[in-house]
C-alpha cells in the first residue's frame, strides 16, 4: 500500500536554511521539490517560530505580495504570501511587528542571477503566538539540528558517504539521502560551526546565560563605544525625520553622516551598529536600511 | 519435450481419477500420444483419457506445484513439497463419529503455512520430515491461507534435499516490530486484557479470544482462534503466530497450530508498567502502518475546514454543506463539534480527529454554547477560528488508535492534552549532552 503521507514540517534554524543552495525534484508534475541544507535536511515544508520584525507589501493593493521577516536566534527567514496564499496574506497585512509568530510554509529557492541564491518560505499558515511557544520551537529546532549533526558526524568519517550505512546506524532514510546529496554539493558540512549554533541557541532560552552575556557586553563596551553608539542613534533619528520613510535610512547614508560628525574609522561605526542591533535599539527593516526601535 | 519427470504428477492425477484401473505405463503411453502425436493441450488430454476409460473428469484437475508464499487460499489440485515445521493430532467429530486428524505447520524456503490432514497420515511421520503432497487444496481459514490434505490427496516422505534448508524455528519478534504479513513468529507478552467473542465466519459461528498484549516495546491487539484458557495478567510465549492488519494496525493472531506456554510472572514487568503509554514518533507509526492506543507528542500545524461547528445529515451522518447532504439533499442538519487537524512532530505528519466531547473540552464550552456563539456572530466558522487560535503551534499530547489508508495516517483521538514543557530544564539537559 503506498501512502500519500503529508510532507513533514522541518524545524530548522534560519542560519542553516538560508545557507542552502541545492534543490532536487519538482521537475515533473506532482513530484515535490526539496531544498537540501548544508547538513542534509531535505526540506519541502518548514515550521518556524520567531519574531516578526517587518512586513511590507511589494505588490499592489489589488495583487498583494507580502514579504515578511521572521528572525530566530541565528538569522532571518524571508516569508512571502501573494494572491495564491490569501489567508496568509490577509493575516500578515493585519499583523503589527514586532510580534512572535509561527509560520508553516513551503521552502523556496530563488536565483535572481547566476551567483545569487535566495531562500524563502512560501507561507501556508501564519499565527501570532507567545514567547513560550517560541522557546519550545527553539528546543525542537535544536533537537532536530542535533540529530543531523550526529548523522553528519558519522557521514564525515566515511570514505564515501553511504546512505545504507547511515540507515544501518539508525538514521532516517530521507535524512541519509539528504546527507549524501549535501556531501556531493557543499564544500564541507561545517560541523564545528553548527555545534556552536546549537549551543548558542540553547543558551538563548536559558536566563543564566542571558544575564551573563549581557554583563560581559556591558563590561566590554567602553565609554568611547557608548559615545559612538549614542551618536549613531542621534544621526539616525535626524535622518529618519528627514526621510519620513517607513523603511528607515540607507546604511551608507547613516555611515557618511556619522563619520562627518566625528572622526572615527568605518570599523568603529560598524561595531557600533552591530552592538545597537544586538541590544535591540535598531534593526534592518529592509536589506541595507537601518531604523530605530522605540 | 515431455519427459517422464514432468508428466509424473499428471499421470498420478489420471491414475487417481481412474482409481488405478490402468497401469502407470499405459497412462503414460496414452498421454504421450495425445500430447506429442496430436498436439492436444495437457488439460484436454487428461480429461479425454479419463473419460475414455469411464472415469469422472471432475476428479481431475490440472495440478500445480506451488511454493508456500505463492499459495493464495483458493487452489485446487495443489502440489507442494515441504518440511513439517510442526505436527499435531486431535480428535474431531464427523457426523457424530469421532475421527482423528493431523494438523500443524508446513514450511519451505519461502515461508510457512498451517495445514490440516483430514485423514491421519497413514505412515510414520514426525516433525522435521520432508513430504511431498499431491492434490491438496487451499482455502482461507482465520483470514489466512491454509493447506488441506484430504482423502483424495496423496502424501509421501521424500528426501530432505528436495526442500532447501530454511529456518523453520519461529522467529522471535517484539510487539513494536510486528508488520503485516509476518508468519511463524514467536512472541513473549503479557495479556493486558482478553475477552471471548462469537464471530461469524464462512465456516459458521466461532469462538474468538481477543484483547491486548504487551511487552517492553509496546502493545498489540491479538486474536486467538482457540481457547488456550488465556486470562488477564498471564505471561505467555506464543510460537507460530502470524500478523494480519486491520486498517494498518498490525494484529497478532494465532490458532491451535501455535504452541503456547505460560511463563513465570517475573518474565516481564508488571501489567501497570506495561500499560504505561510510550510516546511514538510519527515516522515510526508510518513505518508500522498504525497502532493501538498510541501516544503522540506533536504540534498542531493546521486545522482543516469542516472543523468546529458542523451539521450532520440526520439520515447518514455526513456533514451537511450549504444546507444539503451529498446523498439526501436538503436536510435539517444535526449540530456537532469536531476537530480535523494536522499533527506534526518533526518526523512526520498525520491527520487527527477529535469528537464532540474532546472538542468541547478544548473549547472550554459545550455544543449549546457553540451554537449560541455562532448564532450571535451569524457565522458558524467562528468556532473553527477559535480552535485555530487555541491549537495551532501548540505542543499537544494525543492518545488514540492510529490507522492508515492511501491518504496516510489518521489518529482518532481518545485524549488531547496541552503538553506542559519545561523548556529551560530540557534546554539545560540538551546543553549538557552537547558539551560532553
Amino acid at each position: 500500500m503506498s501512502m500519500m503521507n503529508r510532507e513533514v514540517a522541518w524545524r530548522i534554524f534560519a542560519d542553516e536554511f538560508n545557507k542552502s543552495t541545492l534543490e532536487t525534484g519538482g521537475g515533473e508534475e506532482r513530484t515535490p521539490s526539496y531544498l537540501i541544507t548544508p547538513l542534509g535536511a531535505k526540506i519541502n515544508r518548514v515550521y518556524v517560530v520567531g519574531v516578526l520584525t517587518e512586513i511590507e507589501n511589494r505588490g499592489t493593493p489589488e495583487e498583494p505580495m507580502w514579504r515578511a521577516r521572521v528572525t530566530d536566534p541565528t538569522g532571518t527567514f524571508f516569508v512571502s504570501a501573494g494572491q495564491y496564499q490569501p489567508d496568509v496574506a490577509t493575516k500578515l497585512a493585519h499583523m503589527d511587528p514586532p510580534a512572535f509568530v509561527a509560520v508553516i510554509g513551503k521552502a523556496n529557492i530563488y536565483r535572481p542571477d547566476e551567483e545569487t541564491v535566495l531562500t524563502s518560505i512560501r507561507g501556508e499558515l501564519v499565527k501570532e503566538v507567545d514567547e513560550e511557544q517560541r522557546d519550545y520551537w527553539i528546543l525542537e529546532a535544536t533537537r532536530s539540528l542535533k540529530e543531523r549533526l550526529g548523522a553528519v558526524n558519522e557521514a564525515a568519517q566515511m570514505e564515501e558517504v553511504s546512505t545504507d550505512e547511515l540507515v544501518d546506524l539508525g538514521y532516517d532514510l530521507k535524512l541519509a539521502d539528504g546527507i549524501k546529496a549535501a556531501s556531493e554539493h557543499y564544500d564541507s558540512f561545517q560541523i564545528e560551526k553548527y555545534w556552536r549554533v546549537l549551543e548558542d541557541a540553547l543558551m538563548y532560552v536559558l536566563p543564566e546565560y542571558e544575564e551573563a552575556g549581557g554583563l560581559e557586553e556591558e563590561e566590554e563596551s567602553t565609554e568611547e563605544e557608548e559615545e559612538i553608539e549614542d551618536l549613531v542613534l542621534e544621526v539616525l533619528e535626524e535622518l529618519e525625520d528627514e526621510a519620513d520613510g517607513e523603511n528607515g535610512v540607507e546604511y551608507d547614508t547613516v555611515m557618511e553622516e556619522t563619520l562627518e560628525e566625528k572622526d572615527i574609522s568605518q570599523e568603529k561605526f560598524e561595531e557600533a551598529v552591530n552592538s545597537l542591533r544586538n541590544s535591540g535599539k535598531i534593526y534592518e527593516p529592509v536589506l541595507g536600511n537601518l531604523k530605530r526601535i522605540y | 519435450m515431455n519427459n517422464k519427470k514432468e508428466l509424473a504428477p499428471h499421470i498420478e492425477d489420471i491414475n487417481r481419477a481412474l482409481n488405478e484401473k490402468l497401469s502407470e505405463e499405459q497412462i503414460e503411453e496414452e498421454l504421450q500420444t495425445y500430447l506429442d502425436v496430436y498436439g492436444v493441450p495437457l488439460g484436454t488430454a487428461k480429461r479425454a483419457i479419463v473419460k475414455k476409460h469411464e472415469g469422472d473428469p471432475g476428479d481431475l484437475y490440472v495440478s500445480t506445484e506451488k511454493k508456500i508464499e505463492d499459495i493464495q487460499g483458493d487452489e485446487q489440485g495443489l502440489n507442494l513439497k515441504a518440511r513439517l515445521v510442526s505436527l499435531n493430532d486431535k480428535e474431531i467429530e464427523v457426523e457424530g463419529e469421532p475421527k482423528k486428524i493431523n494438523y500443524g505447520i508446513l514450511g519451505d524456503d519461502t515461508g510457512t503455512i498451517p495445514f490440516t490432514a483430514w485423514e491421519i497420515f497413514s505412515f510414520d511421520v514426525e516433525k522435521g520430515d520432508t513430504i511431498s503432497v499431491q492434490n491438496a487444496y487451499a482455502n482461507m481459514w482465520n483470514d489466512k491461507p491454509q493447506v488441506n490434505i484430504s482423502s483424495k490427496s496423496s502424501v509421501s516422505l521424500i528426501d530432505p534435499d528436495e526442500v532447501p534448508d530454511f529456518d523453520s524455528e519461529a522467529q522471535p519478534c517484539k510487539l513494536e516490530d510486528l508488520r503485516e504479513g509476518m508468519n511463524n513468529l514467536k512472541v513473549k507478552a503479557r495479556i493486558l486484557q482478553v475477552e471471548k467473542k462469537m464471530v461469524n465466519t464462512k465456516n459458521g459461528e466461532k469462538e474468538l479470544f481477543s484483547g491486548t498484549l504487551a511487552d517492553e516495546t509496546g502493545k498489540a491487539q491479538f486474536s486467538a482462534w482457540y481457547d488456550f484458557g488465556l486470562e488477564e495478567d498471564d505471561i505467555v510465549e506464543i510460537e507460530g503466530g502470524y500478523v494480519r492488519s486491520w486498517r494498518g494496525i498490525p494484529q497478532f493472531s494465532f490458532d491451535d497450530s501455535a504452541e503456547l506456554e505460560f511463563l513465570d510472572d517475573d518474565e516481564l514487568p508488571p501489567a501497570e508498567e506495561l500499560r504505561e503509554k510510550t510516546v511514538m514518533t510519527i515516522s515510526a507509526l508510518a513505518k508500522r502502518g498504525g497502532a493501538v492506543d498510541a501516544v503522540v507528542d506533536a504540534v498542531m500545524i493546521d486545522i482543516k475546514s469542516g472543523s468546529g461547528l458542523i451539521f450532520r445529515c440526520p439520515e447518514c451522518g455526513r456533514v451537511v454543506q450549504k444546507g444539503a447532504c451529498r446523498v439526501h439533499g436538503k436536510v435539517e442538519g444535526d449540530p456537532d463539534l469536531r476537530v480535523k487537524g494536522i499533527l506534526d512532530d518533526g518526523t512526520g505528519a498525520l491527520t487527527v480527529i477529535a469528537n464532540k466531547e474532546l472538542t468541547e473540552e478544548l473549547l472550554g464550552y459545550d455544543l449549546e454554547k457553540a451554537l449560541d456563539i455562532a448564532k450571535d456572530k451569524m457565522n458558524q466558522d467562528v468556532i473553527q477560528d477559535e480552535l485555530e487560535d487555541e491549537l495551532i503551534a501548540q505542543p499537544l499530547r494525543t492518545v488514540g488508535n492510529v490507522t492508515s489508508d492511501e491518504y496516510g495516517l489518521m489518529l482518532i483521538a481518545d485524549e488531547i492534552q496541552f503538553k506542559a514543557v519545561d523548556v529551560e530544564e530540557e534546554a539545560r539537559e540538551l546543553l549538557d549532552e552537547v558539551r560532553v
